[in-house]
């Protein structure tokens, strides 16, 4: 009889799937073993055992060099600095974007929104026409306006390095922050008001506060992003003969004896270690104590009126906003088309040729063409694990879940250098497995520092669509395949279009594991420009910036489009 | 003195207007409920009593002072009023004693006095045990009653509730119901109230303002509201009722399409129709009564006996006594008696039937 039949052919299809999601979870995991915990913590091992019995032998080395205890110093003075400041700037900006009738505030979210998706050395290829000690061209400016005697500041300095710092790492405080104010119930902040509290004692006594965790949390990643950063301090501190512990590494490595790779090894297990306890803290201890405060209903947010300050703070926002994203933006764009760029921009200091360079000179093709294959490669593999995660952590009980996830998180906040030495430590034929020179490992590379954004961006999709969605199309007598097909695929599709290139960007782009891992044959884009922007043409590599600005741009606007503003990387 | 004042006021964001010209006033002490609909504008007007919004047109008193005006605009903070939000708003980073001292705080007020009075609200709210507890640590009972204390504390004259039980389930309702009418009477206080259900402005209220698409329908205390709603939306929406099309002749209304007629001898001429609460209708042996029908079901609820009832092309609802079930057969002749009905001029429209309650 039919009956019969029918249950039992249903918990075959059961087994299988259940099969298939262990298997892919395994797949998962060990592609995270071998390519990201075993390197990471061979790395680990080398330092403390670089003279094959446990030594302190190379820390001792490393360590009582001076110029490494100034580089160290100097990423923790640079790191902590611009923590301060970032967030200084970001809670404020967040607070006025998100909660009161500032004009523009929507443009303003945009505009700070976006310089996150910019690759961090643009900033510092800006900052140095700008500032540069001579001829920067804001130098001269106020030096003419305020008739000084000397230029008023130097970008080779450490003040120097903090300010390139804050202003293109306080984006991930803002934007942190921004989320954390928008998830506040807004009556929280009312029932403060009609208790008899004015705007400013309720911001003081139940929005920060209440905010503390997601502060603490945004400045933990602020010090860590900038004292793992290798792009700016590398072309900001350099000529000034300012070490950070990414240059030492990378300068270490370069050297390419065993020794130099030792040291840089000892120097990376410092930087890991900060990377990790922020990692800790940040998710276990701040994690834990984030208030949830998602109302029910959802109301509109309490505005606040700035009254005759509106204007004024208007004022204020804008000039920070130009001189914080407009004009290194402009600066390098009109850097592309300077033929001397000690000269002022006059017509005929105009030229077109860096820009027809660009799209023209082979090597610059050749190295595009290699980010564009490496980051689309990553960030499809990349949005393939998120899938496979998404519905692994939102849809599933398989125990061990939480394995993969914790791995990738830790990936992430493991800094790019770090990671970039590990394998190169480990995948270069020592241990049978030989990527070293390939696009492969630049692939792997990306993956493990970035697959995170792409897979939190679906996990929380898929964490908005309630399972009665898909139990009611498989109520209608569609099978598990059909169901994702039909509900679950088309409802966070735009989310993984937004997680692909939340993937590829940074991919696309990326400047210091690609230093470290390039060879001739697999040069990338970031590095490109690197070489251009230190040793051959400014304006080359400004073009090339440029460019990188415009596709940030583009994206951005495509996957607002797309998504009905409910995405923007 | 607190009366609360509102002239003629109205609420547009943008292009929409949400209220329109609502003019009323609160007595002092006065348990006053704002019923209507979702969406109808009731969070609107409570919020421009508190502050959180300001009138488009119009003007606000609380007592004899202005506080919303074309001129003049009292912030929230400043307005010395109770408010009780839907979602609760407790602090989760304050002990349940900080969250109800915040206002004596704000005010300034000596810590042993804030200790007093902070203690003797506890009392009130049944939460004394849990003053050093963390909101997360409570029920949503219990949270609801720190947000009541925390509106209580520093004595307002005026208190302002936004559907503040919607989120208990229903025991606790109807317990929290009589506790919070206690309160506003030992407290005298005037109570702006705002609730889509029926049930609970009836038990609470001293005066419902009926409220549909920003417009006041009706005002009046629950019994008027109730028996005497004065159109056929009031009529819907508070309490169950039955309609049907009709036409006045000599001494009767002709039902449309049903050959069926009832008397009436009231001031309507022409197309009216006809509103009778289920409530109001008694079965009766066949061949008596106004009209006739024939009884499709019947629902035994343990307190009534709730029938749909055939009268020639209309299907009415009856709410008869329980023991009547036992006693009545499905297809079966029945005469029905109507104890109460209210007729109201057929406008044409039938949207009153779309409302979703
Ligand atoms: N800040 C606002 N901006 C635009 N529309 C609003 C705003 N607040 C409320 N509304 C609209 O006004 C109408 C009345 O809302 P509300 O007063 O919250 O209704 P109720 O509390 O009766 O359910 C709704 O249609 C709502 O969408
Ligand atoms: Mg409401």
């Amino acid at each position: 009889m039919q009956p019969s039949i029918a249950p039992s052919k249903k918990r075959f299809s059961f087994d299988f799937q259940f099969d298939v999601m262990w298997l892919i979870m395994g797949a998962i995991i060990l592609f995270l073993l071998v390519f990201q915990v075993f390197p990471l913590l061979y790395l680990v091992f080398r330092a403390f055992f670089s003279t094959g019995s446990f030594s302190l032998e190379a820390f001792k080395r490393v360590y009582t060099y001076p110029l490494n205890w100034s580089a160290l110093r100097n990423t923790l003075v640079t790191a902590t600095l611009s923590m301060f400041f970032g967030v200084l700037i970001a809670f404020p900006l967040a607070w006025l974007v998100g909660r009161t009738n500032l004009y523009g505030k929507k443009f303003f979210r945009t505009l700070f929104v976006m310089t996150y998706m910019v690759p961090p050395y643009v900033g510092a290829m800006a900052w140095l026409r700008l500032l540069n000690p001579r001829v920067g061209n804001l130098n001269v400016f106020l030096q003419n306006l305020f008739r000084l005697e000397s230029p008023p500041f130097n970008i080779y300095s450490v003040g120097g390095l903090v300010w390139v710092l804050t202003t293109f790492y306080y984006p991930y405080a803002f934007i942190t922050i921004s989320r954390a104010m928008e998830k506040m119930d807004p009556s929280l902040e009312e029932a403060s008001r009609i208790s008899g509290a004015s705007p400013l004692r309720t911001l003081w006594t139940v929005t920060l506060p209440m905010m503390a965790p997601s502060i603490v949390a945004a400045a933990l990643l602020v010090f860590v992003s900038a004292a793992s950063c290798y792009g700016i301090p590398s072309i900001v501190g350099a000529p000034g003969q300012i070490h950070t512990v990414t240059t030492r590494i990378i300068d270490f490595v370069y050297i390419g004896s065993q020794e130099g790779l030792t040291d840089a090894t000892t120097l990376a297990v410092f930087l890991m270690l900060i990377a990790n306890v922020v990692l800790y803290v940040s998710t276990f201890v701040v994690g834990r104590k984030q208030y949830i405060t998602v109302s029910g209903k959802s109301t509109r947010p309490n505005i606040v009126d700035l009254g005759k300050w509106r204007i004024p703070i208007t004022v204020l926002v804008s000039i920070f906003a130009i001189v914080i994203v407009v004009l290194p933006f402009l600066t390098v764009a009109l850097t592309s088309i300077t033929v001397n760029m000690g000269r002022p921009l006059t017509m005929s200091n105009i030229t077109f040729k860096y820009w027809e360079r660009i799209f023209t000179r082979k090597a610059i093709i050749q190295s595009a063409k290699n980010s564009l294959v490496s980051a689309s490669i990553a960030a499809t593999a990349g949005i393939v694990v998120s899938l496979v995660m998404a519905y692994l952590l939102v849809r599933t009980n398989v125990k061990g879940k939480r394995i993969p996830d914790f791995l990738i998180t830790v990936g992430s906040g493991t800094p790019s250098v770090v990671i970039a030495l590990a394998l190169i430590m480990t995948m270069s034929g020592r241990f049978h497995i030989n990527i070293y020179n390939t696009l492969t490992i630049m692939i792997i590379a990306y993956m493990i520092k970035y697959q995170l954004m792409g897979m939190r961006t679906v996990v929380s999709a898929m964490s908005q669509i309630h399972p009665s969605l898909e139990e009611a199309s498989q109520i209608s007598g569609a099978g598990w395949l059909r169901v994702v097909k039909d509900v679950t695929i088309p409802l966070i599709a735009p989310s993984v279009v937004a997680g692909w290139f939340l993937i590829f960007m940074p991919s696309f782009y990326e400047l210091t594991m690609s230093t470290l891992l390039y060879s001739t044959d697999t040069k990338t884009l970031g590095y490109e420009l690197f070489t251009y922007q230190t040793y051959h043409s400014q304006q080359t590599a400004s073009a090339l910036a440029t460019a990188i600005l415009i596709l940030v741009i583009v994206v951005n606007w495509l996957l607002n489009r797309l998504t009905d503003g409910e995405f923007s990387i | 003195m607190s009366t609360i004042t509102i002239k003629n006021v109205t609420k547009a964001f943008g292009d929409v207007v949400v209220l329109k010209e609502f003019d009323e006033v609160f007595g002092d002490k006065e348990f006053v409920t704002l019923l209507g609909p979702s969406g109808c504008g009731k969070t609107t007007m409570l919020r421009m009593i508190a502050g959180f919004e300001k009138p488009t047109t119009g003007e606000i008193h609380i007592g004899d002072r202005v506080v919303s005006s074309d001129k003049t605009f009292v912030p929230p903070e400043k307005r010395g009023i109770g408010m009780v939000f839907q979602s609760y708003a407790v602090w989760p980073h304050m002990t349940v004693y900080d969250n109800v001292a915040y206002p004596l705080k704000i005010a300034k007020i000596p810590k042993a006095e804030i200790k007093n009075k902070v203690e003797s609200i506890l009392g009130v709210v049944h939460l004394s045990q849990y003053a050093s507890r963390y909101p997360s640590q409570l029920s949503g009972g219990q949270q609801q009653r720190v947000a009541l204390g925390r509106a209580l504390v520093a004595e307002p004259k005026v208190l302002l509730l936004d559907e503040p039980l919607s989120n208990l389930d229903a025991k606790l309702r109807e317990s929290m119901r009589f506790e919070i009418k206690e309160i506003q009477k030992n407290f005298g206080i005037t109570v702006v109230y705002v609730t889509h259900d029926q049930t609970e402005a009836m038990a609470m209220s001293d005066r419902i303002i009926v409220i549909n698409r920003g417009v006041i329908q009706q005002v009046g205390t629950p019994t008027e509201i109730y028996q005497k709603p004065a159109n056929q939306f009031v009529a819907d929406f508070v309490g169950k009722v039955n309609f049907l099309k009709g036409e006045v002749k000599e001494g009767h209304i002709e039902l449309v399409g049903l050959d069926q007629s009832i008397p009436y001898d009231g001031v309507y001429k022409g197309k009216v129709v006809v509103a009778i609460r289920p409530e109001n209708i008694t079965l009766i042996p066949n061949g008596q009564g106004s009209l006739k029908g024939k009884l499709l079901t019947q629902f035994y609820l343990g307190d009534v006996n709730d029938c749909r009832i055939d009268i020639g092309g209309e299907v009415i609802r009856v709410i008869a006594e329980s023991e009547s079930y036992g006693a009545l057969q499905e297809n079966q002749e029945i005469s029905l008696y109507l104890k109460d009905f209210l007729v109201y001029e057929d406008d044409g429209k039938d949207d009153h039937t779309s409302i979703i309650t």
